[in-house]
């Protein structure tokens, strides 16, 4: 294909875009096509002698100059530059009567419209018209552009007639129709609802042509992913249709590589997958459709892999038959051990999927495992790591938090670091082989990606370390197995922080702090006061958090009060935090001071060793008080009076409506002129 | 023990990048502001081009599970996501084999309806390869990989576009 036909301008300027060495030179063709375009914008507006469009006034009279304009335009937003003054003609393009302008100018606006701008609005009218008309193509162009540019306030205009068209006669429009009406759903539930939808869809699937039940299979897996109930006495059809596609009785043109329809396949399985799901019943019916599907899609090549693939995920994912599992188990091993790299991948995630509801299957492939985690493929990698959550049991887990830790320290990749960090959490809590480890694990896991850690495991964490587990390695001595867990904590932390204190994260800081705090005396490694020296010179790192400070800041006044009296490092670093900008910081530092100097055998009462698991007692009569009132009242002062109850309501009329100041109901008088 | 998710998929992009970094088409089927393609675009392509053809087709890039497959000079990129429906925690349930061999129709129709597809026929084409991946892909959902089904309308479109063409000087 020559660029014969484009303009000499255009085909000059796909030359130097397809000739551009760099970047920056792409850019600079971009900005001088930028500025062309905008000249021949303008040029419109002006118009030659005696009313005849002037020599830059084609765009509006030329559809050709036009749709040209317009492809051009979408090559600039497309390569990164703005081109929205030029919006304005895509709209107008789409009002076309000619079908390649108008799909040409629908398409820039789809391209380049972003949600919130207000020329989506303006296309409702001519989607309206486009809907209605007798010609396909138009009918097409609209609910592509349906799909494409409405938005809730738009849907009410278009929904009916998109409804018609999934009745229309052609099968490309009837195709497109449920795609936009599950879209319309999507955007405006409220004036397409879920069953709106699915009352169509239920027709749709027995469709006569098969593209356009193929497309209908979209819907469905999206809607019944959401909620499966309404879908289950589809399951006989589905499984009907399937068995009809396996056994190659859709036209031929369905073919792929000698593979029936296998992307319609691939839709029915998965459906199957969702609907079968925790439902024996439902899975029952299922087993014998799915068996033959895989049987017959290993052929040999990919679209049939595909197929297989889709299979076994189902079959591990719906209520579990032995034999079908084994078949799956079967399929699992020749992928994994297959030399394609894309084919050991399928391995890996179909044998994700099968161990963590059966996980004999996993024994036969430590090896393999082993292998692909030290492949050279980053995406192997990764896979494997999945793999390897989804293996965890209380034997593996330290050898899997391991890997995972290694990963997140290697990585690079701040979604990855972050989904590592809430698996290590979930499997440490659940499989912990000891709180010993525990402590260590997340400690470790606090230090390295601190930043992804939900401040519930620190909760959590604190909570263990105060209560215990309740129980000590034997089931016995619970008490003394607690007290080792603190003290192991306390000396972890203690190192911690003798040692470099380079950024450590939030979360670890404050987790440090509240231990120290409420056991540092437990440490055999380093005395209360060394500890407190520690903390307070901590405290004074300039970018800490609010509340890290406060949890230092309570770490020290507690150590304060163990130690019995306040070292003039304490005391430095608690006067300098009255000043703090922070009110609730300044204010807990002043009280500390006041009671330190007024009432300092206080102290251990306000700040109890190892109590944070006691309730906190309230006395609501503040009976604590009786002897100071007691002592008012000798001296004269009055006593307390309630106020009497204030009724709000009173009736209308009554009471303090007729005393001043209530409403006039009456009207005024007339003026007297 | 691990939490039920739920399960569903869709085609969040779809790209024509060659091995320069040159976007040569783009669709998207969720809407991003421009500078987050750009650097979208740029940097997926990075990745592809630092794997190797022994390495598999997939990768992941920042939650979007990345499907690639180069033809000549072209990568042809579909990134995916889980079904907005689904809600957040939704597992993206992908099947990476079939998306990777869609591409593969896409292109095969791509060369049926050109008569040998090339870098330069997307270039000088572009609406009409948007027209031609509409007729395969809606609202980030594959719609149709039937061959015929495909180019009868884009047949249609072209042959009314010469009418029109000879109409309008």
């Amino acid at each position: 294909m020559s660029g014969m036909h484009l303009s000499k301008e255009f085909f000059e300027l796909l030359k130097a875009i397809g000739e551009s060495k760099s970047k920056q030179e792409e850019d600079r063709i971009i900005a001088r096509e930028v500025a062309v375009l905008k000249k021949k914008l303008e040029g419109t507006k002006k118009s030659g002698p005696a009313g005849s469009p002037g020599p830059q006034n084609q765009l509006a009279t030329n559809k050709k100059k036009a749709k040209e304009f317009l492809v051009r335009l979408l090559y600039v937003e497309m390569l990164g530059h703005d081109g929205s003054f030029g919006y304005i003609k895509a709209v107008e393009l789409a009002a076309s009567s000619s079908i390649i302008h108008k799909r040409t100018g629908y398409l820039v606006c789809a391209a380049c419209l972003s949600p919130e701008h207000e020329f989506r609005f303006m296309l409702v009218n001519q989607m309206q018209r486009d809907l209605a008309s007798s010609h396909v193509l138009e009918v097409c162009a609209a609910l592509i552009a349906v799909t494409n540019l409405i938005t809730a306030d738009m849907a009410p205009a278009v929904h009916t007639e998109v409804g018609k068209a999934l009745d229309h006669q052609a099968e490309t429009v009837r195709k497109k129709a449920i795609i936009a009406l599950h879209r319309l759903h999507q955007i405006a539930p409220d004036v397409v609802t879920r069953s709106d939808v699915i009352e169509r869809l239920r027709k749709v699937l027995c469709d006569r042509d098969p593209a356009v039940m193929g497309a209908s299979l979209n819907v469905i897996d999206s809607m019944a992913a959401v909620d499966p109930i309404p879908f289950k006495d589809l399951i006989a059809s589905l499984i009907s249709i399937l068995k009809q596609v396996c056994e190659r009785r859709l036209p031929d043109a369905f073919e792929y590589h000698k593979v029936p329809a296998p992307w319609i396949q691939m839709k029915l399985v998965r459906i199957l997958a969702t609907l079968g799901k925790n439902d024996a019943q439902a899975s029952n019916g299922m087993y014998e459709i799915l068996s033959d599907c895989l049987k017959r899609a290993d052929v040999g090549v990919n679209a049939g892999y595909a197929v297989m693939y889709e299979c076994v995920r189902t079959i591990t994912t719906i209520y579990p038959n032995p034999t079908l599992l084994d078949a799956a188990a079967d399929a699992i091993s020749r992928l994994l051990g297959s030399r394609a790299q894309n084919l050991r991948y399928l391995g890996l995630t179909g044998l994700a999927g099968i161990v963590e509801g059966h996980p004999k299957y996993a024994a036969a492939h430590q090896m393999a495992v082993i292998e692909c985690l030290e492949d050279t493929d980053e995406t192997i990698q990764r896979k494997t790591l999945d793999l390897l959550y989804k293996m965890t049991n209380p034997v593996n887990v330290e050898f899997v938090v391991d890997k995972l830790l290694l990963f997140i320290r290697t990585s690079q990749d701040l979604y990855l670091r972050k989904t590592l960090t809430s698996r290590i959490c979930t499997i440490a809590e659940r499989f912990a082989p000891s709180n010993a480890w525990y402590v260590k694990t997340i400690t470790e896991l606090f230090e390295i990606s601190g930043e992804f850690v939900s401040p519930a495991v620190a909760q959590n964490l604190m909570s263990l370390i105060a209560e215990g587990s309740g129980e000590g390695e034997d089931g016995e001595e619970s008490e003394e197995a607690d007290m080792l867990l603190r003290q192991h904590a306390v000396e972890i932390y203690a190192a911690k922080l003798a040692g470099p204190k380079a950024r450590l994260p939030r979360v670890l800081v404050e987790t440090m702090a509240w231990v120290l705090g409420e056991y540092a005396y437990l440490s055999a490694s380093y005395t209360l006061d060394d500890i407190l020296v520690k903390l307070c010179e901590y405290s004074t790192t300039p970018t800490l958090d609010i509340t890290t400070r406060k949890f230092l800041i309570t770490a020290i006044q507690k150590l304060v009060a163990q130690l019995g009296q306040c070292p003039s490092h304490a005391a430095s670093v608690i006067d300098a935090y009255t000043k703090s900008k922070d009110v609730d910081l300044q204010q807990r530092c002043m009280e500390f001071q006041a009671i330190l100097t007024t009432a300092p055998h206080l102290l251990g009462e306000i700040l109890p060793v190892d109590a944070s698991c006691e309730d906190v007692g309230v006395d609501e009569n503040l009976s604590f008080l009786d002897g100071f009132v007691a002592e008012a009242l000798q001296n004269g002062a009055r006593e307390y009076e309630k106020p009497e109850d204030d009724d709000d309501d009173d009736d209308a009329g009554g009471g303090y409506a007729a005393s001043a100041g209530a409403f006039k109901m009456t009207p005024y008088e007339k003026p007297t002129s | 023990f691990f939490p039920t998710q739920k399960r569903s998929k869709m085609i969040s992009f779809i790209l024509m990048v060659n091995k320069q970094g040159q976007t040569r088409m783009s669709s998207y089927y969720q809407w991003m502001p421009m500078e987050e393609r750009v650097a979208l675009e740029s940097e997926i392509i990075r990745k592809c081009l630092s794997r190797s053809e022994l390495q598999c087709s997939f990768l992941e890039y920042r939650g979007f599970k990345v499907i690639y497959r180069r033809y000549a000079s072209l990568f042809f990129i579909v990134g995916t996501t889980a079904d907005i429906d689904a809600g957040k925690g939704a597992e993206n349930n992908e099947n990476e084999m079939g998306m990777l061999e869609f591409i593969h129709s896409l292109v095969e129709t791509m060369d049926k309806w050109a008569g040998s597809i090339c870098e330069l026929d997307i270039m000088y084409q572009l609406e009409e390869v948007h027209f031609l991946l509409d007729e395969m892909v809606m609202n980030g959902y594959i719609v149709e990989t039937n061959k015929a089904n495909i180019l009868r309308p884009i047949d249609l479109l072209e042959r009314e576009a010469k009418t029109a063409d000879g109409m309008f000087r």
